[in-house]
């Protein structure tokens, strides 16, 4: 606990900011007060209604869900980045000497935390090299636009893709025990109370020498100006009130808690860029002003 | 996917490829009955683009687990066992460009094809038929003929259907419905367990329900895949027909059987072009007006010959007289080309006698649809645009939509996309739909611009085709670009 405190100092006091001035309404619903602290300890040991999840960000996500699989909707950027999810993880298994895989026929099994509409969910089921995906999210609303979606597609069957509405402390105990070689976070940290806590929490499920992925966006300037003031509130493209500045999450700050903590190895980051027209591109360095991927191998 | 693809083949393949998909698909007995059939791509068409489709997704490791029917109103075995005597040509070719003969070669399908009757040419002669103005698309003097020289290959279409065919039984895994009609097509219903309301299904004659992920239009011009789909084609018909025929010269050409020239001559009616065949033959595209097709057509063959042989030799007054006789145009094309300066060897060779029964003709359209994709469907070919045949692009402009298709599938596949949702096709339309666009424009333009018999524009189209001749690396530009081997431009 202490430990992880002193190793994340810029991630706690971001997420301590953040919660007095514009969570407060808020608070009664989610338990700890005194971040990090409570998240941070065993999961056996926390009450049932600790949880990670915003209460009102789940209500923002609910309102979104109708239009969560249009392709001209407001989720558009969001499909579009999902493809350069997959090259991320590929490149992160490919960079591994030690190739893990939890089945026999070598097939992954995914836990995708915070998994929305599906879009990586979905995606990941449908590879060749997926066993099963594991996906879950506490928004009711969101998660039924997601298994009506699934529906559509005949080959996601419930052996390769199952949805829980659940957020990770109330994952169900059959699920606990299952072996995830890949646990993933796409854009959900951003999104979460008490960050340092919640990802340790995911990396729980991850195996020896499986991954933990996630993608964020850095606190900058710049990231101030396209996430909220251009996307959001000038161009429109991403709904009013989806991105909360002062909740990102740098990347130095990740490789420093993961540092302090141990046990996890061969961190790596992918910068993203998102250019009209073109797409996301990979932009070496722009991990540092925008959007990125972070990675960790767990030790084995 | 997986549980998809095993199902019960034995009920739903036609007599002529039980033997082709058995031995690639799991028989896998089902006790509920009903069960929707299916399938990752239905496509309806057997053409070239169609097989050639087929083909690239069999042939790919990452595509070839795709559970594949072929929907085809003709009867395809027919087609696979096609074969002419060494002296005979069909009337329906095409000039495929290298660029589609490499596509094709990497599906493994360019070997199937009967390469005897395959001819690449080396050079063109393009020239207006009012003012001469010519542009002679030849290479270097010490360049010998190769394959980095070829401008495109003569290939009859049934030989490169026979081809796709061959090679796509020797891949086998694809259901194939031939001799088949397609009665409706419809969408399927939400039940209990799945929500296929978006699912395209194609409904056969005989009561057969096919299923498609993705279903691909390359049915033609008429295309009921795309009017299913609800995507307008716009266009215009030119009032133009084209006359094909298999023509015998009198010689190999100029330049024997290793160095063959194409040979296009624009007239005011439409121009005429002779393309090089193996040895003394050649294939005739003529586009003239209705009236003149259909005269052409009912001519005498020594008539037709005659008539053939002023096209690229004498001048458009004498031709337009030519037209108004019911007959003797033997007779005249004698007179007349007394009277007629020699061009040499800048004219092809003398039409010596025309293949029995090979004079036909087709109406030229220009047709572009306003997409060429849909949710779970897919145009390519015809059905996506047909073109007017001056260029000699109509079947490779195919080839390149096969092949963007095939890529964009294989990256969709790798990232887990559903390859019938408009997002994972999207890069298809953007990738194609401008390209096509842009040659479709270049070919109209140059069509109504060689249309015009007198006036302004002939002065200054011929300086245009002048200036071309005379400009060395330009001049090499535009062959490469017509090869297909040059920078892509469009």
């Amino acid at each position: 606990m202490r430990s992880s405190l002193r190793h994340t100092p810029t991630l706690l006091r971001h997420a301590r900011a953040v919660r007095p001035s514009c969570w407060a309404p808020m608070a009664s619903a989610v338990q700890s007060p005194s971040l990090g602290a409570p998240a941070l300890a065993p999961a056996s040991a926390r009450a049932s209604s600790s949880s990670s999840v915003n209460p009102s960000e789940i209500s923002h996500f609910n309102a979104l869900a109708a239009t969560w699989w249009d392709p001209h909707g407001s989720s558009r950027i969001l499909h579009l980045m999902n493809p350069l999810r997959h090259d991320f993880i590929s490149t992160c298994r490919a960079s591994s000497p030690t190739v893990t895989s939890s089945t026999p026929t070598g097939q992954l099994r995914y836990l995708d935390v915070g998994c929305g509409g599906g879009i990586f969910a979905e995606s990941a089921a449908r590879l060749p090299s997926t066993a099963s995906v594991t996906a879950i999210d506490p928004s009711p609303g969101v998660l039924a636009v997601a298994r009506s979606h699934a529906a559509r597609d005949p080959g996601l069957t419930a052996e390769k893709l199952e949805y829980i509405s659940a957020t990770i402390e109330t994952l169900p105990p059959r699920e606990r025990s299952k072996d995830f070689d890949v646990v993933t976070l796409f854009e959900v940290i951003e999104h979460v109370d008490h960050p340092a806590a919640f990802i340790d929490r995911c990396g729980e499920f991850v195996k020896p020498g499986g991954w933990l992925v996630m993608s964020t966006i850095a606190r900058t300037w710049t990231s101030w100006f396209t996430t909220n003031l251009m996307a959001e509130d000038i161009l429109g493209v991403v709904p009013k009130g989806t991105h909360d500045w002062r909740k990102y999450i740098n990347e130095d700050e990740l490789r420093a808690h993961f540092r302090g903590k141990g046990g996890w190895s061969s961190p790596r980051v992918l910068g993203v860029v998102y250019i009209p027209g073109l797409g996301w591109k990979e932009v070496k360095g722009s991990e540092k002003i925008g959007n990125y991927f972070f990675a960790l191998q767990r030790d084995a | 996917m997986d549980s998809i693809i095993r199902r019960r083949t034995a009920a739903y393949v036609c007599r002529s490829c039980i033997q082709r998909t058995r031995n690639h698909i799991q028989q896998r007995a089902y006790s509920r009955a009903a069960q929707p059939d299916i399938y990752d791509v239905v496509c309806v068409g057997g053409g070239p683009a169609g097989l050639s489709l087929l083909t690239a997704l069999r042939a790919n490791p990452v595509t070839s687990h795709f559970r594949i029917a072929l929907v085809e109103a003709q009867d395809l075995s027919k087609m696979q066992s096609w074969k002419l005597p060494p002296d005979r040509f069909s009337n329906r070719c095409s000039s495929l460009t290298p660029s589609s003969a490499l596509f094709l070669d990497k599906i493994g399908a360019w070997d199937h094809l009967a390469r005897d009757r395959v001819q690449p040419y080396h050079e063109m002669q393009v020239w207006d038929g009012v003012s001469d103005a010519r542009i002679e698309f030849d290479w270097a003097p010490d360049a010998a003929p190769s394959a980095d020289t070829t401008i495109a290959y003569m290939t009859e279409n049934l030989n490169l259907t026979s081809g796709l065919l061959k090679r796509l039984a020797q891949l086998g895994g694809v259901s194939v419905f031939d001799s088949a009609r397609v009665e409706k097509i419809s969408l399927g219903e939400q039940t209990e367990a799945q929500d296929l309301r978006e699912w395209p299904v194609v409904n056969l004659a005989g009561g057969r329900q096919l299923f498609a992920r993705l279903l691909v239009g390359a049915d033609g011009a008429d295309s009921p895949v795309r009017s299913f789909a609800g995507i307008e084609a716009r266009g215009w018909d030119y009032g133009r027909h084209g006359v094909v025929a298999t023509l015998e010269l009198q010689g190999e050409g100029w330049g024997g059987d290793q160095m063959k020239t194409a040979y296009q001559r624009f007239l005011p009616t439409g121009p005429v072009a002779m393309l090089p065949l193996p040895g003394n033959y050649s294939t005739l595209v003529w586009s003239t007006t209705p009236e003149n097709a259909s005269l052409l057509k009912r001519l005498p063959t020594k008539d037709f010959v005659a008539l053939v042989n002023a096209a690229f030799r004498l001048r458009p007054t004498d031709l337009e007289f030519m037209h108004t006789q019911s007959k003797g145009q033997a007779e005249e094309y004698s007179w007349r080309m007394e009277h007629t300066p020699s061009h040499g060897k800048l004219i092809p060779q003398v039409v010596t006698g025309v293949q029995e029964g090979t004079i036909a003709s087709f109406p030229l359209k220009m047709r572009h649809a306003d997409t060429y994709i849909g949710e779970r469907v897919a145009l390519v070919g015809d059905a996506a645009h047909t073109i007017h045949p001056l260029a000699g692009q109509g079947l490779n402009q195919g080839q390149g939509d096969v092949q963007s298709l095939a890529k964009i599938i294989e990256y969709a596949v790798n990232h887990g996309q559903d390859i019938g949702a408009r997002l994972s096709l999207e890069p298809y339309l953007a990738e194609r739909y401008a390209t096509n666009h842009v040659l479709m424009g270049v070919c109209d333009k140059l069509h109504k611009l060689y249309s015009v018999g007198s006036g302004p524009l002939v002065p200054l189209r011929s300086l245009g085709l002048n200036a071309v001749n005379v400009l060395g690396p330009l001049k090499k530009f535009v062959m490469s670009q017509a090869a297909g081997h040059g920078i892509k431009v469009f």
